[in-house]
Order: structure tokens, then C-alpha cells, then sequence
């Protein structure tokens, strides 16, 4: 952040939008049909025992001879080919991502509309659309987390990351960490006709509420948790061990755990009980505390 | 990936339940009739690929059947919602105002018929891997204005009184509500955003709002009722305020 547009970024506070120009559509149909082809080889054998289930002629010389138990393996091969298809269309895409990343290596910085840096990561955010639009479909939750390493993001172990938006490029995740519903976590912003790229990094065991924002180049220190309905500036660091609420994030709260604050909720209403006229003795009694 | 679970449902459509009773039948009748289409594809692809000469060909093109009788049900969906909604709209003229929360007043009774109609189709354009279908095709049938080389996947856009100029950018999770929901009333006002405007990640844009050209909201941010937001400049805040005019 230099010059007289990285002071101007960091008065302005917050990120404008989180979208590229104009889907680069072809890149889907391209996965689409590598999926499809894929599916379609590997189906071959089971297709020809189904075909000689209803028919009873042999299609090719080579194949398995129908039994009467393969009608109760059909279920799971519709649901196989359905696994085959998600699987296939991440790796294939996780090589282009790779094959682009050679072309231009992404760098971090500040760049014009219509500049080589802006092209490219615009491709690369179109060839990881679709690939984890497909593992968001299906039930199992640590589909897109593979999906988000084969592109190289760090993401570490048990990280929930059921919902929300996270950028695929310059996105360190670490172990433990929770990330509720609704959330955007952003390594780009559009900002007046200038992108802005800047590395976000995530702590271990760190709690990220449910409709935040977070903006390209904050740091959350391990064991931080960002409050509920909260966005944080560019470039801030959110120390670990405390609680980080505001729009954008200017209120810290300490962690209790919750015997500590029952304890103190208890004390509160015994005094209240008992001493009722004495209000301020109470309250200086727990501030000393 | 990229849009949550959350946000893959239809553009906000909020449906009465005492409405949605008695149009039931009607809600119904426009699933079956989306489907026929695909089914007569099915048919005359089996009747005239199935046989001993051409299996190869059936085989082959069999993933490609799939896509297309998948686009087929969106298309004829859409298409038939829009034959509905233009006998509702013959019947009842959409209108802009305060209305009364109650089964007696038309306006509020033939709003939620005409979110009835549009429910199945914006539903299943929504779980589609490919994103300018569910908000820049389904929405310009019902008669949304979007212009060209607009951004506004992400995003929920209702369908009615609303539009939007070219070039614009919407951002991530940002919703656009034409109709305002208060104790007893209903408001319907128009939402207009003008040619080159930026609108940030989650914003709400409440009805009777006004961008006009080259402005920008900053992200997290929301407007009120009638709010008219001016030319070149940068607006922020809960609700939004002036904060930079260039």
C-alpha cells in the first residue's frame, strides 16, 4: 500500500462488491462435457449388462452377465455416477486452475480495469465456480473443502465451511476454525474501476459469525472470534482471545467462559435481592474483581 | 461456490398461506404442464434411437439428452408462467402503492396470485450451474428491466417494479426488495438504479429507492423508503449517507 491510492483505500474503509464482469460461460460448458465424457466411459460396462437385462442379446463380447442382484446395485450406481461426475470435474478444473496460475502467477496489489492481472483472475473465478456450485449440491459437507484444496487454497483440518463465499486465491484457513451462515470472505475488491488484491489470513480455532464480511488483508490471530452482523476494514488485525464486534469492527470484548459469567450474573442478583438501595457498592465491588 | 446454500432458493416470492390454498390446483397445473414438453422429447428420442442399428447413437448422445431435457423443463416453465401472468395481469393491472394485508383487497390478493405463478419456474432456474439464468433470463420475461452487461447473479432481485441500467455491478448476497412488508400493510414501489452504478456485498435496497448514474454503496450498507441516492458520489452507513461526491 503505497502511494496516494493505498491511503485513499484505506480511508475509504470497506470493500464495494465482490463480482467479476461477465461469466466466462464457456469454461462450464467445457467441464460440463469432460464430466459428461468421463461418466459416459465408465458407464459403458454397466450399460451393457442393462441392456442385456431387457432385451437378453449380447451387445458386446466383452461385458458382465446380468444377475438377478445387479437391479439392487442400480440405486448405487446412479448415485456412484453422480460422485464420479463432482469428482471428475473438480480435478479437471483444479488442472486449469494450476495450467493459469503458470500463465500469470497471481500477484498481490493494486491493478487497472482491463489490465492482464484483472483478466486472469476473472478466469480463475469462473473455472472454480462450477466445480463447487456442483460439490455445494451434493449432501456431504467436506466435498467443497476438497474442492477449495485442489485449487490451493490452505484450508486445515476440521474447518466448517458449510456456506458463504470465499475467494479461491490467497486464502489461508487454519485448523479448527468455524464459519457460520451467510458469510463473505473476500481476498479482491472492485473499488472504483481499480482491484485490489491482498492476502486474508484466518487463525486456528477462530469463530467467524454469521453475516460478516471479511475484507481483503485482515489477520485473525488464533482463538479470535468476529462478532454476529460485523465487517472488518482492509489491512486490519484482529488480535486472538477476544471478541471483535462494529461495523466495521471497532468494540472488543473479552472471552469469558460461562461459569464465569453465570458466577457474576449470580452475584448481580444476590445484591440486587439483599441490597437494593445500595446499588453502586455492588457495581464497585465488581470492578474490583 | 460462491453462492451459498442459502442463496440458491427463487428471488424473494412471500406467499400467503390463505391465498396459496385456494390456488393450489393452479400451482400444480403449471408443474405438469412445464413437463409435457420433455416427456414428447423423451418419447420421439426413444422411438427413434432404440433400435438395433442406431444403439450407438442413443448411447452417445444420452448425457446431451439429459442437459437438454433439464433446459427444456426451465424453458417451458418460464414460458408458461409468462402465458398465466399476462391473463392475471388482463384481469388485474399491477399497481404501485399501500395496500391492507387482507384477502379483501385485490391488490394484495393478485400480488401473491401473481408470486403463485412465478414460483415454480424461479425455482428451478435457480438450481442451475449456469448463473445468468436464474436472475438475467427468468426476470426479463416477467418484465424486469436489466440492461445489458449487468452483473447481478449472486443476488435476490424481486420480480416486479424494478430496473436496472447497463453496466452495472451488483454484489454478493445483496437482495433488491420492490415490496416492504409493515404490521398491516403492504408497500409496492418501484426501485430504479441508473446506468454505471457499483452496488457493494449485502446491501438492501428498500422500495422506492433511486440510484442515479456513477454512484457507488459501499458494502454491509442498506437504504430507507424513497431514498434517492445522487450523481458521482459514494454513499455508506445504516442507512445510507454522503460520503464522498466527486
Amino acid at each position: 500500500m503505497e502511494g496516494e491510492e493505498g491511503s485513499k483505500f484505506e480511508l475509504e474503509v470497506i470493500s464495494t462488491s465482490g463480482v467479476y464482469k461477465t461469466p466466462f460461460s464457456l469454461i462450464i460448458l467445457i467441464q460440463l462435457f469432460i464430466g459428461g465424457f468421463v461418466l459416459f466411459i465408465v458407464n459403458l460396462w454397466f450399460i451393457n449388462s442393462l441392456y442385456y437385462l431387457l432385451t437378453g442379446i449380447e451387445l458386446y463380447s466383452v461385458g458382465l452377465k446380468a444377475e438377478w442382484y445387479y437391479w439392487l446395485l442400480l440405486p448405487l450406481n446412479i448415485y456412484g455416477n453422480i460422485f464420479l461426475f463432482v469428482f471428475t470435474v473438480i480435478l479437471f478444473s483444479g488442472g486449469i486452475f494450476r495450467i493459469l496460475n503458470k500463465i500469470s502467477p497471481p500477484r498481490e496489489g493494486i491493478f487497472e480495469r482491463g489490465s492482464k492481472e484483472w483478466k486472469y483472475m476473472h478466469r480463475r473465478f469462473w473455472t472454480a465456480y462450477f466445480p463447487i456450485w456442483l460439490a455445494r449440491a451434493l449432501p456431504l459437507p467436506w466435498l467443497d473443502i476438497i474442492a477449495y484444496r485442489s485449487f490451493g487454497t490452505r484450508v486445515g483440518r476440521s474447518v466448517v465451511l458449510y456456506e458463504g463465499y470465499v475467494d479461491p486465491l490467497f486464502v489461508e484457513i487454519g485448523d479448527f476454525t468455524m464459519t457460520s451462515l451467510n458469510i463473505c470472505i473476500f481476498s479482491h475488491l472492485i473499488y472504483q474501476d481499480k482491484l485490489l488484491i491482498k492476502r486474508v489470513k484466518i487463525g486456528k480455532a477462530c469463530v467467524v459469525g454469521p453475516h460478516t464480511i471479511i475484507a481483503p488483508g485482515t489477520i485473525m490471530e488464533d482463538f479470535a472470534v468476529l462478532g454476529v452482523n460485523s465487517y472488518t476494514k482492509i489491512n486490519q488485525k484482529l488480535e486472538g482471545n477476544l471478541i471483535h464486534v462494529g461495523t466495521p469492527v471497532s468494540i472488543t470484548l473479552p472471552i469469558q467462559s460461562v461459569e464465569e459469567s453465570q458466577h457474576k450474573a449470580v452475584k448481580v442478583k444476590e445484591s440486587t435481592i439483599f441490597d437494593n438501595t445500595s446499588q453502586k457498592k455492588t457495581d464497585s465491588h465488581l470492578q474490583e474483581e | 461456490m460462491f453462492q451459498p446454500v442459502s442463496l440458491k432458493g427463487n428471488s424473494p416470492t412471500p406467499i400467503d398461506e390463505r391465498i396459496r390454498k385456494k390456488f393450489l390446483i393452479l400451482y400444480i397445473v403449471i408443474i405438469i404442464l412445464s413437463l409435457i414438453p420433455t416427456s414428447l422429447f423423451e418419447f420421439w428420442y426413444i422411438t427413434l434411437f432404440w433400435s438395433e442399428t442406431y444403439f450407438w447413437i442413443f448411447f452417445i448422445a444420452l448425457p446431451f439428452n439429459v442437459f437438454l431435457s433439464i433446459y427444456l423443463i426451465q424453458l417451458s416453465a418460464i414460458l408458461i408462467s409468462v402465458l398465466f401472468l399476462k391473463i392475471i395481469i388482463l384481469i388485474h393491472n399491477p399497481k404501485e402503492g399501500n395496500f391492507k394485508r387482507s384477502i379483501e383487497d385485490r391488490d394484495y390478493y393478485f400480488w401473491t396470485l401473481r408470486n403463485i405463478v412465478k414460483k415454480w419456474p424461479l425455482y428451478v432456474t435457480a438450481s442451475n450451474p449456469f448463473p445468468w439464468l436464474k436472475n438475467r433470463f427468468t426476470l426479463r420475461f416477467y418484465g424486469v428491466k436489466i440492461g445489458k452487461k449487468t452483473i447481478c447473479d449472486n443476488s435476490w432481485i424481486s420480480s416486479e417494479f424494478v430496473s436496472i441500467g447497463k453496466n452495472v455491478i451488483i454484489g454478493m448476497n445483496s437482495t433488491i426488495l420492490s415490496f416492504a412488508i409493515e404490521q398491516d400493510n403492504i408497500i409496492l414501489k418501484k426501485i430504479k438504479v441508473d446506468d454505471n452504478v457499483l452496488i457493494g456485498a449485502k446491501c438492501v435496497l428498500l422500495p422506492g429507492t433511486i440510484i442515479k448514474r456513477n454512484t457507488k454503496l459501499s458494502a454491509h450498507s442498506y437504504t430507507n423508503h424513497n431514498q434517492v441516492l445522487e450523481e458521482n458520489s459514494i454513499y455508506r452507513g445504516h442507512p445510507a449517507k454522503l460520503k464522498e461526491n466527486n
